[in-house]
C-alpha cells in the first residue's frame, strides 16, 4: 500500500499514541501507592518481587498527594495498596471509608502501639514503623551564634532562638499537625496554644513540607528544625552537622501506616504484600534504605542509628481523638485564628 | 453519494458491531481480551451488549447509526442528505454521551433517574475502542450534514475540523474546568453547599489586608497579584533592555545573548530556585562570601517575595525579550529618521517616537510575565518561605493536611479570575491595536543607535543580569558534579551514575540507573505530544485565520483559554473528570499526552496565526480552484510554507512537555512517571545533587531535540533571501 | 472563434451575498453564454470580485442559485467545481517550481507525476515559457509569472476560466501586450471566461460582453459598443469612457427620436423611452468639435485650459452649459487658453441618459 507522506506520519503518530495507552498490566501484579522516599520504595518492591514473583507497579507520592489521589479516585480506585507515610491521612482515609478492612495474620507479631492503632482504625490501616517527634539543630550555626543547646520543647520558645526555628505549617503538613496535637496533649489545650503562640515568635518560616525544616537546618538555612527524629537522623547520616533531640518533656510520635484501598482490583496480591510487609523480611530492610524509624514488627531490631526508643519519653498519643477529622479541623482552625495571624 | 460518508458509516458500524464498546482494563494496546471476545460481557461490542447482555440502553445508538444508510443513494445537494446526517449525527452524539454520563460504574449516576426507572442492577465502564469510533462517526455525520447545507463554503474538511476541535476542546478543557467549578460549590462530600462557597471565597486568608497595617502577611490573592505585577514589570524592563541592546547597539556577543535567553525556557522547574538558594541562601556561596569579606551577617532574605521574584525574573525575562525584540525591530526606521530630521535629538526621539510605538509590545510583555508568574509553581514551591501564593495554596489545599478540595476549587477560581482578566485585557485592549510598522515596501533606513544615557542604562541592567544568569547555569552544571552542594565540593560522578548508569547483565544492557524509567517515559510522552500539539494548534490557526463562521470569537477564546489556566487547576480538573466513566483515562500515558496537547495548544495556535497571516490567502484559493480539496491544500500549500511556525510549535510543545510540573504531579502514575515529578521527589528529599544532574541531562536532551526538529522539518524553499529565524522566536507563551 | 465542447454557461438567479450587515451582491441575475468572454466592470467595492468568487466557490451565496452548465453549484465547494481562476497576485506557490505549479492541478486530481509534468511542459511552451520549468516563481519577471498563472489555470481545461484583475500588477506597456495574449488564447480555446477589472479600456478591449456593476447591483449589461454608445445612465456613461453630462430638455417625441434642446441648440436623438421634459445628456469628449469660426447650431465658448498630449489635444471649454472636456485629434490646430470658439456636437457620441 502506497500512502502519501502525510498519512504515514498520521499513522505513526496514532500508533505511538496507542502504545502510550498501554497500562502494561500483566495478570500477576498489583499497584502500590508508595509514600516514603523512593529508595525505600524501590528496595522493598525489588525484594518483594524476588520473594513472590508478583510484579508491582509503583507510584511514589507524598502521603498528602496520595490521600488526595485516592480520594479523587474513590469512585473508581486505581491503586491496590497504600504503603507508608504518616498515619494521619491513613486514619482519615479509614474514617472516610476509602480503605478496606483487613486483619492480617501477622497482626499479633507487632508492637502494642501498632496493634492499638490498627484496632482504633477498625483494622483499616496498620502500622509498619514508628517515628518519634522531636527536633534537630545545626551544630555549626548554633556554635557560631553562641546559642545554648536546646533540650526541651520549652527551650524552643526562649527569646534567644528568635528567627532560628523552623516548622511546617500544620495546615499543609502532617508532621506539624502531629506537633500541634502533641503539644496540646503535653500542656493541655490552653497551655498548648500559649506555647504555640510563643513559639510563633521564634519561627522564621512555616514550610509546606513536613521534613523541609531539618533539610533547611542541614544546609544551614535555619538553626533548628522541628521534625520527626528519624528525618534528623537521616541528615546526620548523610554527613550534615545535625544533632537530633528528643524533647525532655516527652513527645508524640507518628505511625507510618499501610492500608488496602477499598475496591482494590487485585485484592489477593494486595493481601500478599500486606502480610509480607509486616514481616521481618520487609522490615529489616529499613536501615539499608536510610530509614531510621522503629519497625512495627516486634521481632525486628531497630537500626543502630535510630534514636533509642528507651531514651525517648513517648506520650500516650491518642490517635483516635487527634486523628479524627473533626478534632483536626477544630485544632487547625484555632491555630489559624489564634496563632498564625500574630505578628512575629 | 459521498465516499466519505460510506467510509465513516463503515467505521461507525465496526465500532458498534465488532470492537469492544468499553475500555479494556488492561490497556489500549493489550489484546488479552481477544480470548473471551465476544461473549464476555465486558469485552463485547455494543450491538451484542444491547441485545445479549441486557444493556438495552445501547440500542438507540444502533438506530442513529442506521439512519444514514437510508441516504446512501442520494446526492449531496439533496436536502434529505443534509437533514438525515444532521439528525443522525446530532442525536447519536448527544445520546451516546448522555447514556455514558447517566450510567456509571455504580449504575444510575443521578437519583432522579433511579427514581424514574428503578434500580438498574447493572453498570458500565469507560468508553473504549468501539465507543470512540462510533462517536467519531457521529461527529462526522453532524459536520458533513452542516457542510452539505453550505456552511463554510460547503467544505467538509473545514467543518469537520471545526467540529473536531470544538469536541476536543469541550472534552479536554471545558469539561475538566467545569468539574472544578462544580466542586467549588460542593462540600467535601459532594453535597451542594453554596453558603460554604461564599464563606471560603471571601475568607481572610485570601483577601486579608493585614500587611498594610501590621507586620503580617496579606491574603494569598493580594500576594499573588503583587508578585505578578512586580514580575511583569521587571521582566518587561529587563526584556526591553536586552531587546534594545540586541537591535540598537553594536554589541558583539549577540549570539551569546540569544543562548542566555533560550536556556531558561528549556530549564526544568525547581532548578533555578535551587541554584538561587545555593547562591543566595543563608549558607549560600554569595552569602558566605559576603560574610567573609564584609562581615555581613547571612540572613534568610531570599525566602519569600525577593526569592520568588528573582527566580521568576530569571525564568521569564526571555519571554519578554522574545516579545519585545520583534516589536523593537518592527518599528520603521523611517519614523525615527523623520523625528531626527525634525530636529529631535536621539533621546527625545526615543522618548517621543520609539517608546510610544513600542507600547503595545510592552503591554503584551507585561501581561505575559504577569500570567506566567501567577501560574508558576516550581519557584514559589522552593523559595516561597512564608509568602503564600495561589498556585501553591491550591496544591496544598488538596495534598496538604487540610484535604479541602472545595477550598482548592475556590482558590482556583480566584486564580482563574486573575489570569482570565489579564488575558481578556490583553486581547481586548491590545488584540486589535497594532503599531507594527513593517510594510511590504522595504524600509531602507537604519535603526538609530541608542541615546547615550539609555545605552548606559541598558548595559547597566542587562549585562549584570546576563552575568547572573550565566553564574546560575554554571552553578547548575557544577552542582551535578559535586558530592554535596555547600558542604562537600569534591568532584564526583555519583549523581550521574545513580541516575543514568547502564550495566551489562545476563541479557545484555540493563538500564539500572534510577532515572531511566521516568526519562524514557518523559521522552516518549513529549515526543508523542509535540506533533499532536503542533498539529491541532496549526489546524486551529488555519481555521481561525482562513475561515469565517458564526461564533468564531467564542471558538478562538475557547482554544486560547487553556493558556490562562494554571497547571495545578488543570491537573485536579483532569483527575476529577477523567477518573470515572465515560472518559476514563487516569493511570494511562494518554492522559499525559492529552494534558500536554491542550495545555500547549495555544502556543501552536499563536505561532500558526502569526505565520499564516503572512501567507497570501489567494494561494489557498488558487489551490482550491485547481481542484485540490482543503485537506490537500493544507498539506501541499499551507504546511510547507509554515515550516518556521511548525518548528516553533514543535519545539515549544516538546520543551513544555519535558518541563511541565504543576499539572503533571496529579497525573503521573505507576507506569508513567515523568522526569519533573521524579525531580520533585528528589528535591523534597533534599537530594539536590541528583535533581540537578537529572536536570542538566534534560537540558542537554532538549537542546539536541531542538536541533533535531530544525533539521527534520527543514527550511522552506522560497528562492528569497529569507532569514530563517530561530524556532522559539515565533512563540511567545 | 470556436466554442470548446467543455465550455459551459454560467447562470446567476437572484443571487445575494451578504457579509453580516453588508450586502456585497444584491439580487444578481445574468447568464454568461458558453465560450464567451464577459467582463465584470465597476469601481472598487461594487461587488464584482465577490461575484467572481461566487462563481469560483470561494464564497457561498446567502441566497439564490448559481448554475454552471446544467449543474447547480450553489453549495458545492470550490474544489468540486470545474472552474479555474487566475489571481490578481498570481498566487503562484512560492515553494514549488514553475513546472510543479503548472502541474499542480493535474497531480492533485490523481494524474501520475510524469504524465502531469509532461503536460505541464507542453502548457508552458504554449505560453512561451519553454525551459523555465525548473525555476522558482520568485525568479521570474512579473509578466512571466502572469503567464505561469494563466498556464496553471488553462491546463485543467476548465468549464469556466476566471480572471481577477490579472493585469493590475504589470506596467502599462506590458499590460496591453498580455491583454492581447489572453484574448487570443481565450478565443483560440473557446473557453467561457469571466474577467474582472476596474479598467474600462481593458474591458472594452477584451470583452464579448460587459457587465457593469455599481453598489452590489448590475448597472448595465451589453457589448462594449452598446455600453459606449448607449449608456443606460449617467453612471455607466461616466464610467465607460469619459462623458460631459449636461442638462437638456426634450421638447417633443417623434417616433424613435426625440427633439432635444441642448443649451439652445436643437438636436434629434433616440429618446430611449424618456418622456418630454428635462433630461441629462452625455456627450463624449471626442464628439465635440471646436471651431474658431462661427458655425450654425453651435454653442459659443472660451478655451480655459489646453493641454498638448502628442497624439491629441485636451481642452477645457467654458460654455453656457458649463465647463466641457474636449478631445481634439487635430493637433496642428492648437487653440491657446482665452481663444473664443464655436462648440459643435457630432452626431454620434451624444446620448440621452435620463434625468439625474
Amino acid at each position: 500500500m502506497k500512502l502519501p507522506n502525510g498519512y504515514r506520519v498520521a499513522f505513526a503518530a496514532a500508533a505511538m499514541m496507542l502504545t502510550a495507552g498501554t497500562a502494561a498490566q500483566a495478570a500477576e501484579n498489583f499497584t502500590l501507592y508508595c509514600s516514603p522516599q523512593i529508595e525505600w520504595c524501590q528496595l522493598v518492591i525489588a525484594e518483594f518481587q524476588k520473594a513472590t514473583g508478583i510484579k508491582v507497579a509503583m507510584t511514589r507520592k507524598s502521603s498528602g498527594e496520595t490521600f488526595a489521589q485516592i480520594n479523587a479516585e474513590r469512585k473508581n480506585p486505581k491503586g491496590d495498596v497504600w504503603w507508608g507515610g504518616t498515619g494521619d491521612p491513613h486514619l482519615q482515609a479509614a474514617e472516610e471509608g476509602l480503605t478496606a478492612e483487613y486483619k492480617s495474620p501477622m497482626l499479633d507479631k507487632l508492637h502494642p502501639w501498632a496493634q492499638k492503632q490498627a484496632k482504633q482504625s477498625g483494622y483499616k490501616t496498620v502500622g509498619i514503623y514508628m517515628g518519634a517527634l522531636g527536633f534537630g539543630y545545626n551544630t555549626e550555626l548554633l556554635a557560631k551564634k553562641g546559642l545554648p543547646e536546646p533540650k526541651c520543647w520549652k527551650d524552643l520558645i526562649k527569646p534567644a532562638y528568635k528567627g532560628e526555628v523552623q516548622i511546617a505549617n500544620p495546615n499543609s503538613s502532617g508532621t506539624a499537625y502531629t506537633t500541634l496535637a502533641t503539644i496540646v496533649q503535653l500542656f493541655g489545650e490552653d497551655g498548648g496554644f500559649d506555647y504555640m503562640k510563643q513559639l510563633h515568635k521564634n519561627i522564621n518560616q512555616y514550610t509546606k513540607s513536613g521534613s523541609a525544616p531539618i533539610k533547611a537546618a542541614a544546609r544551614g538555612e535555619t538553626t533548628i528544625g522541628i521534625v520527626f527524629l528519624h528525618d534528623a537522623v537521616t541528615q546526620r547520616v548523610n554527613g550534615f552537622p545535625i544533632i537530633p533531640v528528643a524533647p525532655c518533656e516527652g513527645t508524640g510520635y507518628e505511625i507510618g501506616s499501610m492500608s488496602i484501598i477499598k475496591g482494590a482490583r487485585n485484592l489477593e496480591n494486595a493481601k500478599k504484600w500486606y502480610d509480607w510487609a509486616l514481616g521481618p523480611d520487609a522490615q529489616k530492610l529499613m536501615p539499608k534504605a536510610k530509614a531510621y524509624q522503629v519497625p512495627s514488627n516486634a521481632g525486628v531490631a531497630p537500626p543502630p542509628e535510630a534514636p533509642k526508643v528507651e531514651q525517648i519519653k513517648l506520650i500516650d498519643y491518642d490517635f483516635e481523638k487527634y486523628g479524627s477529622s473533626a478534632e483536626r479541623k477544630r485544632l487547625l482552625a484555632k491555630w489559624d485564628k489564634d496563632v498564625k495571624p500574630l505578628p512575629r | 453519494m459521498r465516499r466519505s460518508v460510506v467510509l465513516w458509516l463503515a467505521v461507525g458500524w465496526v465500532g458498534l458491531a465488532v470492537l469492544p464498546w468499553y475500555a479494556i482494563e488492561d490497556g489500549f494496546w493489550n489484546f488479552a481480551w481477544l480470548d473471551s471476545y465476544p461473549v464476555d460481557s465486558d469485552v463485547g461490542p455494543a450491538l451484542l451488549q444491547g441485545l445479549g447482555h441486557g444493556r438495552w440502553w445501547l440500542l438507540p445508538v444502533c438506530l442513529a447509526l442506521a439512519a444514514p444508510l437510508g441516504i446512501l443513494g442520494r446526492w449531496k445537494t439533496d436536502p434529505w442528505f443534509a437533514a438525515v446526517l444532521l439528525m443522525a449525527g446530532g442525536f447519536g452524539l448527544a445520546y451516546t454521551l448522555a447514556q455514558g454520563f447517566a450510567i456509571g460504574i455504580r449504575g444510575w449516576e443521578f437519583e432522579a433517574l433511579e427514581t424514574a426507572f428503578g434500580e438498574l442492577g447493572d453498570r458500565q465502564f469507560g468508553m473504549g475502542y468501539g465507543a470512540v469510533l462510533v462517536c467519531g462517526a457521529f461527529l462526522f455525520f453532524l459536520t458533513e450534514g452542516i457542510a452539505a447545507r453550505g456552511a463554510i463554503k460547503g467544505d467538509v474538511f473545514v467543518v469537520g475540523s471545526i467540529g473536531l476541535v470544538i469536541a476536543l476542546v469541550a472534552a479536554f478543557i471545558f469539561f475538566p474546568i467545569t468539574r472544578i467549578l462544580i466542586s467549588a460549590v460542593q462540600d467535601n462530600d459532594e453535597n451542594f453547599a453554596p453558603a460554604l462557597f461564599f464563606t471560603k471565597l471571601f475568607s481572610g486568608d485570601i483577601w486579608g489586608l493585614e500587611c498594610l497595617t501590621a507586620n503580617l502577611t496579606c491574603g494569598v490573592a493580594w500576594n499573588s497579584l503583587f508578585m505578578a505585577i512586580l514580575v511583569g514589570a521587571g521582566t518587561t524592563a529587563m526584556g526591553l533592555a536586552f531587546a534594545l541592546i540586541a537591535t540598537r547597539t553594536g554589541f558583539r556577543a549577540k549570539k551569546l545573548l540569544r543562548v542566555l535567553t533560550v536556556l531558561p525556557i528549556i530549564t526544568p522547574p525547581f532548578v533555578i530556585g535551587l541554584a538561587v538558594i545555593l547562591l543566595f541562601g543563608r549558607s549560600g556561596a554569595v552569602s558566605t562570601f559576603l560574610e567573609w569579606a564584609f562581615a555581613i551577617e547571612p540572613s534568610r532574605w531570599i525566602y519569600g517575595l525577593p526569592g520568588i521574584w528573582l527566580a521568576q525574573m530569571l525564568a521569564f525575562t526571555p519571554i519578554a525579550f522574545l516579545v519585545l525584540i520583534g516589536v523593537v525591530e518592527g518599528i520603521s526606521p523611517a519614523m525615527e529618521e523623520a523625528a531626527i530630521t525634525l530636529r529631535a535629538d536621539t533621546w527625545r526621539t526615543f522618548v517621543t517616537v520609539s517608546l510610544p510605538l513600542m507600547r503595545p509590545g510592552l503591554a503584551n510583555a507585561f501581561l505575559l510575565g504577569f500570567i506566567e508568574s501567577l501560574a508558576d509553581f516550581g519557584n514559589p514551591m522552593v523559595l516561597g518561605g512564608d509568602y503564600d501564593v495561589l498556585s501553591i495554596e491550591i496544591f496544598f489545599a488538596i495534598v496538604g493536611a487540610q484535604h479541602d478540595q472545595s477550598r482548592a476549587a475556590v482558590l482556583a477560581i480566584v486564580l482563574l479570575a486573575f489570569t482570565l482578566s489579564a488575558f481578556y485585557a490583553q486581547r481586548r485592549w491590545l488584540g486589535r491595536k497594532s503599531y507594527a510598522t513593517i510594510t511590504g515596501k522595504g524600509d531602507s533606513g537604519l535603526h538609530m543607535h541608542l541615546p547615550r544615557r539609555l545605552k548606559i542604562l541598558s548595559y547597566g541592567t542587562a549585562l549584570p543580569w546576563a552575568a547572573l544568569t550565566a553564574v546560575i547555569y554554571c552553578t547548575i552544571m557544577f552542582g551535578g558534579f559535586v558530592e554535596s552542594w555547600g558542604r562537600d565540593h569534591g568532584f564526583t560522578l555519583r549523581h550521574y551514575l545513580e541516575a543514568f548508569s547502564v550495566t551489562t547483565g545476563a541479557h545484555g544492557l540493563v538500564w539500572s540507573g534510577a532515572a531511566w524509567n521516568s526519562f524514557w517515559t518523559t521522552l516518549e510522552i513529549a515526543a508523542i505530544s509535540a506533533p499532536l500539539t503542533a498539529g491541532i494548534g496549526l489546524l486551529t490557526a488555519y481555521i481561525l485565520v482562513r475561515q469565517r463562521f458564526v461564533g468564531k470569537d467564542a471558538f478562538e477564546f475557547g482554544t486560547m483559554l487553556s493558556f490562562a489556566i494554571p497547571g495545578t487547576v488543570i491537573g485536579i480538573g483532569y483527575i476529577l473528570a477523567f477518573n470515572v466513566p465515560p472518559i476514563e483515562l487516569t493511570g494511562t500515558g494518554v492522559i499525559l499526552v492529552i494534558c500536554f496537547m491542550f495545555r500547549n495548544m495555544p502556543v501552536g495556535v499563536r505561532a500558526g496565526i502569526a505565520a499564516m497571516s503572512q501567507i497570501d490567502q489567494s494561494l489557498d484559493e488558487a489551490s482550491l480552484t485547481l481542484g485540490a480539496r482543503s485537506f490537500t491544500t493544507l498539506r501541499k500549500i499551507v504546511l510547507p510554507l509554515l515550516r518556521p511556525a511548525i518548528i516553533a510549535a514543535l519545539v515549544f510543545s516538546f520543551v513544555r512537555a519535558m518541563t511541565a510540573i504543576s499539572a503533571v504531579i496529579f497525573l503521573v502514575s505507576a507506569n508513567y512517571d515523568m522526569a519533573t515529578s521524579y525531580i520533585l521527589g528528589r528535591v523534597e528529599n533534599s537530594d539536590f545533587g541528583l535533581a540537578i544532574a537529572y536536570s542538566s541531562v534534560l537540558i542537554l536532551v532538549m537542546l539536541c531535540a531542538i536541533v533535531l526538529i530544525q533539521v527534520a522539518v527543514g527550511q522552506r524553499r522560497l528562492g528569497r533571501r529569507g532569514a530563517q529565524q530561530f524556532g522559539l522566536e515565533g512563540s511567545t507563551g | 472563434m470556436t466554442t470548446k465542447s467543455t465550455a459551459a454557461s454560467v447562470r446567476f438567479q437572484s443571487v445575494v451575498k451578504a457579509f453580516g450587515e453588508v450586502v456585497a451582491v444584491r439580487d444578481l441575475n445574468f447568464t454568461i453564454e458558453p465560450g464567451s468572454l464577459v467582463t465584470l466592470l465597476g469601481p472598487s467595492g461594487c461587488g464584482k470580485t465577490t461575484t467572481l468568487r461566487l462563481i469560483a466557490g470561494l464564497e457561498m451565496s446567502t441566497s439564490g442559485k448559481i448554475l454552471i452548465g446544467a449543474l447547480e453549484v450553489t453549495k458545492l465547494p470550490a474544489s468540486e467545481r470545474d472552474v479555474c481562476m487566475v489571481f490578481q497576485s498570481y498566487a503562484l506557490f512560492p515553494h514549488m517550481t514553475v513546472l510543479e505549479n503548472v502541474a499542480y492541478g493535474l497531480s492533485v486530481s490523481g494524474m501520475p507525476k510524469a504524465e502531469a509534468h509532461a503536460k505541464a511542459e507542453q502548457q508552458l511552451a504554449l505560453v512561451g515559457l519553454k525551459g523555465f520549468g525548473a525555476r522558482l516563481p520568485s525568479e521570474l519577471s512579473g509578466g512571466q509569472q502572469q503567464r505561469v498563472a494563466v498556464a496553471r489555470a488553462l491546463i485543467l481545461e476548465p468549464e469556466v476560466l476566471l480572471f481577477d484583475e490579472p493585469l493590475s500588477n504589470l506596467d502599462a506597456k506590458l499590460r496591453r501586450h498580455v491583454r492581447q495574449e489572453i484574448c487570443d488564447l481565450q478565443r483560440s480555446l473557446g473557453l467561457t471566461t469571466v474577467y474582472v477589472t476596474h479598467d474600462q479600456e481593458e474591458a472594452l478591449a477584451v470583452s464579448d460582453r460587459i457587465i457593469v456593476m455599481r453598489n452590489a447591483e448590475i448597472a448595465q449589461t451589453g457589448t462594449p459598443h452598446e455600453l459606449y454608445e448607449e449608456p443606460a445612465d449617467l453612471f455607466v456613461a461616466d464610467f465607460i469612457g469619459d462623458a460631459n453630462v449636461v442638462t437638456g430638455e426634450i421638447k417633443a417625441l417623434d417616433g424613435a427620436l426625440a427633439v432635444v434642446d441642448i443649451g439652445g441648440v436643437e438636436r434629434r436623438l433616440p429618446h430611449r423611452g424618456l418622456p418630454p421634459g428635462e433630461v441629462d445628456v452625455a456627450i463624449r469628449p471626442e464628439a465635440i468639435h471646436l471651431s474658431r469660426e462661427r458655425v450654425d447650431d453651435s454653442l459659443s465658448g472660451t478655451v480655459s485650459k489646453a493641454t498638448y498630449l502628442g497624439s491629441h489635444l485636451e481642452y477645457s471649454v467654458e460654455t453656457p452649459l458649463g465647463e466641457l472636456f474636449v478631445i481634439d485629434h487635430r493637433v496642428d490646430g492648437f487653440a491657446p487658453p482665452g481663444t473664443t470658439v464655436s462648440v459643435v456636437m457630432a452626431d454620434r457620441g451624444v446620448t440621452l441618459v435620463g434625468s439625474g
